[in-house]
């Protein structure tokens, strides 16, 4: 099966962070000043098959996997990954309190301490993964749960009781 | 605009910048670091200054989050840690939001792109504001921000901050006293007064005529029928008579109410959904494209259901088994109240162990009822693709992922059941600890003659009618919270404001000449993108205009908006002159007729969905009508004719079909203004022929709005306009269109070379 994918390796494609603070690449004899990176499987493989656009959402090409860069520009790449898909990680539940179709949260995250509320039903809290749980605040915000399995029991009796 | 901070102030002024110059500011939460942080953006005449907190915000609580008690006071910030940066406005070409995932950036061109600040979600309408205010600065105008911050204040409640589910209704569901829901539920019920007071009058004569029997089968029986003392002694006749008279009536009382209670259940249900369902009529387009479908089914259905039990199951039986509790209580006291202490001693133990147990066989059976909606999806899922599957040979694959689904459903079911089977038997046996109290003490008492046999088997049966009703008190709980949650979202519904609202006093037009203006309109279903920039199109009456554009374009939004299904953001429509929003909706729906690509089929006759629109017409309208859009042949064909049965669970219509009685529809509604909506995409090339006839007669003599992918069909409009990204590219007729060469002449290219491979094919 042929491919029209222009994979983006480290023999071909530099990307640079610019003094704006912009992503940029430049690719065999093109140079793109703003570029931006959607992750094809954000949740299941978030390192891989990264499609890189440029601000009218034309694809300039994909990476097959940050590993096929080095270091420096795969830590680049990596951060730019985290300021679009900005999510923090809970790292453990104090409370979930259930009121007139809202569950008010307060939780310990990768950013510190968060309280959000999210409307019930609707898939607002929802598996990803195996593993992962998404929850999505009224703003529309997201919270990640990385593994359920690594909840307490009571905090995993809290959550269930919102998905 | 919101009043500046009071650190933002100071600060501020240390550059010569007061209050009044600023044009507009935000706050940005986020740092693109990955941690929350401040940040606010401030324009004035020269500048536009970003002030950055360096400490990053460890605590942070999100829109809609009501704390617990009263909110924290927000720390101060010194003025000192403030770092500033100030570009001057002139050296900015814009400044813009990029969307990123539930976040965005709000970055500048200066020429080279720069990011200024990162912000969650709940910022991107105030985003969308400081670059609106930004671009009219730059343009020259004077910014005005003051509507829009009016539009967002109402988006919150005031008193506890919590987002209203729906954003056009300012009634805060929290704040909503759970009484004042009561009320307006007892109001409801206030109909059916006479029907609830019978019920609960029957309701007491039953419980009254239970609550002698066994009176009558302890105490009477055995001590004065068989012990031979007291009124009835001897009369063993009498006293069974008096039983059997009792359950009798006690049965008749029951007969009774249940009667009446079945009447009054599907007189509220039926009542509680038109009542929605009207409801939800009366709601702008935007609102049903907000929802799943299948939530608006439920909230009509099940919440309907649900409210229908807190009328029937509810009050009823609160008020009943409340009285049943405080009769059996005081009888026993009556008859031994040292013994009636005893026996309720393991009452206790029971509610505790029933509010331990529960709420984990509550969590279960929330975990069976999720797995048996993913395992009936999954069904759902097979059945419908089954010819997908199939195709690709994949059943063994399907048997596997049911068998998953099957399986994990299967294991929750037994938990639950384990439960179940370990706490009800166990909750019996407790609650017959207090049956072996009465055996063992009454025994006692008995044989030292402190309490008579008979009343002792009184007491027995009594204490097991007690149990019923004290379960029922135990549930009050969650089924008052139940009823409530049902009730809010019903009346949320209710008391939803439509978004396009009629003016009062609206102009009712009798007649439409169809001559249709659109000025310099802009237009977004969501708040930072517009979907249409600065559109302007006029058509004269009479005159067919063709839209053309890729698809999101914004032609249909366009034609949506002409007709008023939503309400544009920024400048008019005006229709024979006058701005669409002082027409009444009953004007515009009566002569603006859309023939759509999505053609809904209604349950019932081909006639009925043909006189949809005027149901009042006549038989040979309907023909007439059915002739002229090309569909009365194919109609007189089927055994039934114009009887045919069709929408869901009738005769399957194919698309054409379908489409020319939607035209048939439209002929018969004869509007001066007629919106065709990609009206033949979905059909194949000769029956798109055959309906395009249809339509050049029905355009005759109307003012049509033709939206079409294939510019064949456009062939005949008086004028084109061409759109792309939300804008108008280019207008003029066919030839000056292809004369100047553009995008128009491009996709006409592009369509006859698609047409040659389709011949060559």
């Amino acid at each position: 099966m042929t491919s029209d994918i222009r994979f983006l390796h480290r023999e071909n494609a530099v990307f640079a962070s610019s003094p704006g603070g912009m992503l940029s690449l430049r690719v065999d004899d093109e140079t793109y000043p703003v570029v931006y990176l959607h992750c094809s499987f954000p949740h299941s493989e978030p390192e891989r098959y990264i499609s890189v656009r440029l601000p009218d959402d034309k694809e300039v090409g994909m990476i097959r996997s940050l590993s096929d860069f080095g270091g420096q520009t795969a830590e680049l790449l990596r951060e730019h990954i985290r300021i679009r898909y900005f999510a923090p990680a809970i790292l453990s539940i104090k409370s979930i309190r259930e009121e007139f179709g809202y569950s008010f949260w307060e939780a310990e995250t990768t950013a510190g301490t968060c309280r959000f509320t999210v409307r019930s039903g609707g898939g607002n809290v929802k598996t990803v993964t195996d593993k992962k749980l998404l929850i999505t605040d009224v703003s529309g915000n997201r919270f990640v749960i990385e593994d359920i399995g690594k909840l307490s029991d009571r905090e995993y009796r809290l959550v269930e009781m919102c998905m | 605009m919101k009043p500046l901070p009071d650190h933002l102030r100071t600060i501020l002024q240390q550059y010569g910048v007061e209050e009044r110059d600023v044009f507009a500011w935000m706050e940005c939460d986020r740092d693109p670091d990955g941690t929350f942080r401040n940040r606010w953006l401030v324009l004035d005449a020269q500048y536009l200054y970003v002030l950055t907190d360096p400490r990053p915000v460890a605590d942070k609580t999100f829109q809609g989050y009501v704390f617990p008690r009263s909110p924290k006071k927000e720390a101060t910030v010194p003025p000192a840690d403030v770092q500033v940066e100030r570009t001057p406005v002139e050296n900015i070409d814009s400044v813009f939001v990029v969307h990123l995932v539930a976040s965005g950036l709000i970055a500048a061109k200066c020429p080279e792109e720069k990011v200024l600040a990162a912000f969650t979600n709940a910022q991107m309408r105030e985003a969308a504001q400081f670059v609106r205010t930004f671009e009219k600065w730059k343009k020259g105008e004077r910014p005005e921000s003051r509507q829009d911050d009016e539009r967002e204040s109402i988006r919150a409640c005031p008193t506890c901050g919590m987002p209203y589910p729906e954003k056009d209704r300012a009634v805060c569901p929290k704040c909503m006293k759970k009484h004042a829901l009561f009320v307006r539920l007892l109001s409801f019920a206030w109909k059916y007064k006479r029907s609830l007071i019978w019920i609960i009058v029957f309701m007491l004569l039953n419980a009254g005529t239970g609550l002698v029997i066994p009176y009558l089968m302890g105490t009477v029986f055995f001590d004065q029928a068989l012990g031979g003392t007291g009124r009835f002694a001897g009369q063993i006749g009498l006293v069974i008579a008096l039983i059997l008279l009792f359950r009798v009536l006690s049965l008749l009382f029951g007969i009774a109410y249940s009667n009446l209670n079945a009447r009054m259940a599907a007189n509220i249900a039926f009542e509680l959904k038109a009542n929605v369902f009207s409801a939800m009529q009366r709601l702008s387009l935007s609102f049903f494209q907000q929802r799943h479908t299948g939530q608006l089914m439920t909230r009509v259905n099940n919440d309907a259901t649900d409210l229908q039990y807190f009328f029937v199951d509810g009050i009823p039986y609160f008020i009943v088994n409340a009285i049943n509790i405080i009769g059996i209580i005081t009888i026993l006291a009556v008859l031994d109240w040292k013994l009636t202490l005893l026996c309720l001693a393991p009452l206790p133990l029971v509610l505790w162990v029933v509010r331990r147990v529960f709420p984990k066989l509550w969590r279960l059976s929330w975990r069976r009822h999720r797995r048996m909606s993913r395992l009936n999806a999954m069904i759902n899922d097979t059945v419908r693709g089954a010819r997908v599957v199939k195709a690709f040979g994949k059943e063994s694959q399907e048997i596997g992922r049911f068998q998953r689904a099957n399986e994990s459903f299967s294991q929750v079911e037994q938990s639950f059941n384990k439960l179940g089977a370990t706490v009800f038997p166990a909750l019996n046996a407790l609650t017959q600890a207090g049956g072996l109290i009465i055996w063992a003490l009454g025994g006692y008492r008995v044989m030292h003659g402190h309490l008579s046999f008979g009343d002792l088997m009184s007491f027995i049966q009594y204490i097991l009618m007690l149990y019923g009703p004290l379960q029922f008190m135990n549930n009050i709980v969650n089924w008052w919270s139940y009823c409530m949650s049902a009730a809010q979202r019903i009346f949320e519904i209710q008391d939803a404001v439509p978004t396009v609202v009629e003016k009062p006093g609206a102009l009712h037009l009798e007649k439409m000449r169809g001559d249709i203006e659109v000025s310099d309109i802009t237009f977004g279903y969501e708040p930072n993108k517009p979907a249409l920039k600065h559109v302007s199109m006029r058509a004269e009456p009479g005159q067919m205009i063709g839209i053309v554009g890729h698809s999101g374009a914004g032609k249909s939004t366009l034609v949506n908006l002409i007709s008023r299904l939503y309400d544009v953001d920024e400048g008019e429509i005006r229709i024979d002159g006058i701005p669409i929003k002082d027409i009444a909706m009953s004007s515009l729906r009566k002569h603006i007729g859309i023939v759509s690509q999505e053609v809904y089929i209604f349950m019932g006759t081909i006639a009925e969905n043909i006189a949809y629109a005027n149901p009042d017409c006549s038989m040979e309208d309907i023909i007439r009508a059915a002739k002229i859009a090309k569909a009365h042949d194919f109609i007189e064909k089927l055994p039934d004719g114009y009887d045919t049965m069709v929408g869901s669970g009738g005769y399957a219509l194919s698309g054409g079909e379908k489409q020319r009685i939607s035209i048939a529809r439209a002929i018969l509604h004869d509007p001066a203004i007629l919106i065709l909506d990609e009206a033949t995409a979905s059909l194949d090339t000769e029956t798109e022929l055959q309906i395009q006839e249809a339509l050049e007669t029905l355009v005759r003599g109307r003012t049509t709005i033709a939206i079409a992918h294939r510019l064949s069909t456009l062939r005949n409009a008086d004028r084109l306009i061409v759109m792309d990204r939300g804008q108008v590219v280019e207008a003029g007729t066919h030839e000056e269109l292809m004369m100047t060469g553009g995008m128009y002449a491009k996709l006409v290219k592009q369509h006859y070379e698609a047409l040659k491979m389709k011949g060559v094919g």
